[in-house]
């Protein structure tokens, strides 16, 4: 699954664990899902490898916003493209203060990497099977943002 | 009328190219249906019954003598030489061809329009009073407030994936002429205490499978708080608003679901976090803004016209029920605001034809300062137009079949296109608002009845605003058969109501009787002077129900 981070691609320095092999893992640089975040939250916080956090729109986001400054990167799924809460998500991590790596997963397609890119955004994995190598001529598409956004918090009347 | 500027101009470009593409990976394999489904419904291309329709926007109901020419133009080039107005004051091109669209899109962005955000779960179209700005107790002219929204809701990033549409409508002060209250948002231009003009603001409003009349959520927000609550509100709905079932999705189950107090505390803890950051209006922003809609250079010598006009109204009865029918005070004394109408005898309401809209054009050009409004129950307005004028106007709209006068009659129905276009329709429309129109086409009777509203809609989703008509007609199939279930005492203006069912549906070939049936009780109960909505708000619905089902057994 080809990753982008700030519009290029770019390998994926990061491990995906579970519940079964996390404590394994705990030096390395690792992304554990929400729910195993909640339970482990401290061996997690206190490990030695940067950490990660996958979350989705039907979870809790203050449990993450609680802990911002400790977590380097925080996957948001899209479990369909018609879901939209990533983006809401995003904006409020960002405006939060969160500098870390802003990852959006599943159904991730062209179509939709501008407008997660100005939510804040800044990493996207891509299904292979919608991966094409103009797909980074999607960002920049549209020149003019009426609003302002996790890019830049100026609306057009104060650009 | 508002200008694109540069980089108004630049976006909708960079849309159309945006959209150029999509389409071109569409028919390339390289997009899936189900995907493209959501790219096109963003800028109004449905898939139709018998072809794609085409949705382009109308922002607030304005539009210039130069973008209705573009209109006629495209309806030849692209389609069947007609167009068709909604009520969310939008034009639907019912026959362009889906490769074609790019180009139809390129050609509107030529005169500053687009077909942006008019359907699909995002932030649509703003509609307002067809009469803003000339209306005597207005407080505000409403639509630089609907133009700022246009702006903030135009591609906006974080809320093109809703879990369903959502719509805003705002008016200029207490009169409703724009559904407010059963809209999404719903904005009413206010004064307080102090004398500081800001807005009342309603919320999870709509029509649909759950009609809902709008909640008060703040009762005066400051006007320069408008973009960061309406954001506000839109984070909280995006983040919690169901989106399991399309039907419970819209933010009126939300409200209800939560409660308008406890949503108000979700809204106003968000907008506590953002209430001064820079999606503050700034006062420079908002005076520029308003000086796209400064009045017309009215003409001071256009009072003189009144007594020509006195003496035409006494000369002609036909001209007089015209006049009296279609025409509105203008705050501007000298002016009137006409209604031109698109509910011809026999002809599918809200449709209007390439000559019909070209001749339009001119006519604005010549008396209403090139300027035409679109309205939510389907027609057009002229809102300035000299009392010196109003003879000659009328004649030339006659000529085009643009000047029944029967608006606010009966005869003046909101109706979608219903089972012969749609293909969410379950029943049809157009046959049906032509068994109307026959039945009730003599203008004593009419005139008799005076101020009423019937609206027809066919099917469930309501987009021809039946819960809110006085006399409500919604189309049902009933095993293959065509059935129309009928509600009294609804309103969409200042004391909005929804109507209630009175009985079964009536089979298709009976609608008109059944109004007709209807008509009589009104007339035998009604006092002197009362309107037929009062005369259902007083007696209740039994006595009609009794003479709708009284042959039945």
């Amino acid at each position: 699954m080809p990753l982008l981070i700030n519009r290029a691609v770019t390998e994926d320095s990061w491990l995906l664990v579970d519940e079964a092999d996390f404590s394994a893992h705990l030096n390395e640089d690792i992304v554990v899902p929400y729910e195993l975040f909640a339970e482990h939250s401290e061996a997690l916080l206190s490990a030695e490898g940067k950490l990660g956090v996958r979350i989705n729109g039907d979870q809790d986001l203050n449990l993450l916003l609680q802990n911002l400054d400790k977590l380097s990167l925080i996957a948001i799924e899209f479990p369909a493209f018609t879901d939209g809460r990533g983006f809401s998500f995003a904006r409020i991590l960002r405006r939060s203060g969160f500098i870390g790596q802003l990852r959006a997963e599943g159904d991730v397609t062209r179509d939709r990497l501008e407008y997660m890119e100005r939510c804040g955004f800044d990493a996207f994995a891509i299904p292979a099977d919608r991966y094409s190598d103009d797909i980074t001529s999607a960002f920049g598409e549209i020149p003019v943002h009426y609003q302002g956004c996790a890019d830049d918090e100026r609306p057009i009347f104060r650009q | 009328m508002y200008q694109y500027n540069e980089q108004d101009q630049n976006l909708i470009n960079a849309r159309v190219e945006q959209y150029r593409d999509q389409t071109r990976r569409f028919l390339a394999g390289e997009i899936p249906d189900e995907e493209f489904r959501g790219l096109r419904l963003m800028n109004g291309l449905y898939i139709q019954r018998q072809a794609p329709m085409l949705r382009i926007a109308v922002p607030y109901g304005l539009m210039n003598s130069v973008q209705v020419r573009k209109l006629a133009d495209i309806t030849r080039k692209y389609d069947k030489n007609y167009a068709h107005f909604t009520t969310r004051t939008n034009v639907q091109l019912n026959w362009p061809k889906l490769e074609e669209v790019p180009d139809i899109l390129a050609e509107l962005a030529e005169v500053q329009m687009h077909a942006i955000q008019t359907s699909g779960n995002c932030l649509r179209n703003t509609t307002t009073d067809h009469f803003a700005g000339v209306i005597p107790d207005e407080i505000e002219d409403p639509r630089p407030w609907c133009e700022m929204i246009r702006q903030w809701t135009t591609l906006h990033p974080e809320f093109a994936y809703l879990p369903r549409k959502f719509k805003i409508a705002v008016t200029g002060g207490p009169e409703d002429r724009a559904a407010s209250r059963v809209h999404d948002i719903g904005l009413h231009l206010v004064k307080n205490a102090a004398g500081e003009t800001g807005f009342e603001v309603l919320v999870g409003g709509g029509l649909g499978r759950t009609p809902v009349i709008g909640k008060v959520i703040r009762e005066f927000l400051p006007q320069q708080d408008l973009l960061t609550y309406l954001e506000a509100i839109l984070r909280v709905y995006n983040l919690n608003g169901r989106r399991d079932n399309k039907y419970k999705a819209r933010v009126k189950i939300l409200v209800n679901a939560l409660g308008i107090d406890e949503f108000r505390k979700l809204v106003d803890a968000e907008w506590e976090i953002i209430r001064r950051t820079e999606l503050a209006l700034t006062d420079d922003y908002i005076a520029k803004i308003k000086g796209y809609f400064e009045p017309h250079p009215y003409a001071a010598d256009a009072v003189d016209g009144l007594s020509v006009l006195e003496n035409q109204l006494e000369d002609n009865a036909d001209f007089r029920a015209w006049y009296e029918r279609n025409t509105r005070e203008h705050k501007v004394t000298g002016y009137r605001a006409v209604v031109i109408s698109l509910k011809p005898h026999l002809k599918p309401p809200g449709d209007i034809t390439d000559v019909q809209l070209d001749a339009v054009a001119d006519l604005a050009d010549t008396y209403n300062f090139g300027e035409i409004r679109s309205t939510h129950d389907q027609n057009l307005v002229f809102a300035h137009v000299a009392a010196g004028d109003l003879y000659t106007l009328w004649q030339s709209l006659r000529d085009l079949n643009l000047a029944r006068p029967n608006i606010g009659t009966l005869t003046d129905m909101i109706v979608c296109p219903g089972f012969d276009f749609c293909s969410l329709a379950n029943a049809h429309t157009l046959g049906v608002a032509e068994q109307i129109n026959e039945k009730f086409d003599d203008l004593d009777y009419l005139y008799d009845i005076g101020d009423i509203k019937l609206n027809m809609s066919g099917c469930i989703n309501a987009c021809a605003h039946h819960h809110v008509a006085h006399i409500g007609i919604l189309g049902v199939d009933k095993g293959g058969e065509d059935f129309y279930q009928i509600t009294l005492g609804g309103s969409s203006r200042e004391d909005a109501t929804l109507g209630k069912i009175i009985g079964k549906a009536v089979p298709q070939a009976e609608v008109a009787d059944t109004v007709e049936k209807i008509l009589q009780v009104y007339v035998e109960n009604r006092f002197e002077d009362e309107r037929f909505i009062e005369t259902v708000r007083r007696i209740g619905l039994d006595p009609f129900k009794e003479r709708v089902y009284a042959t039945v057994n």
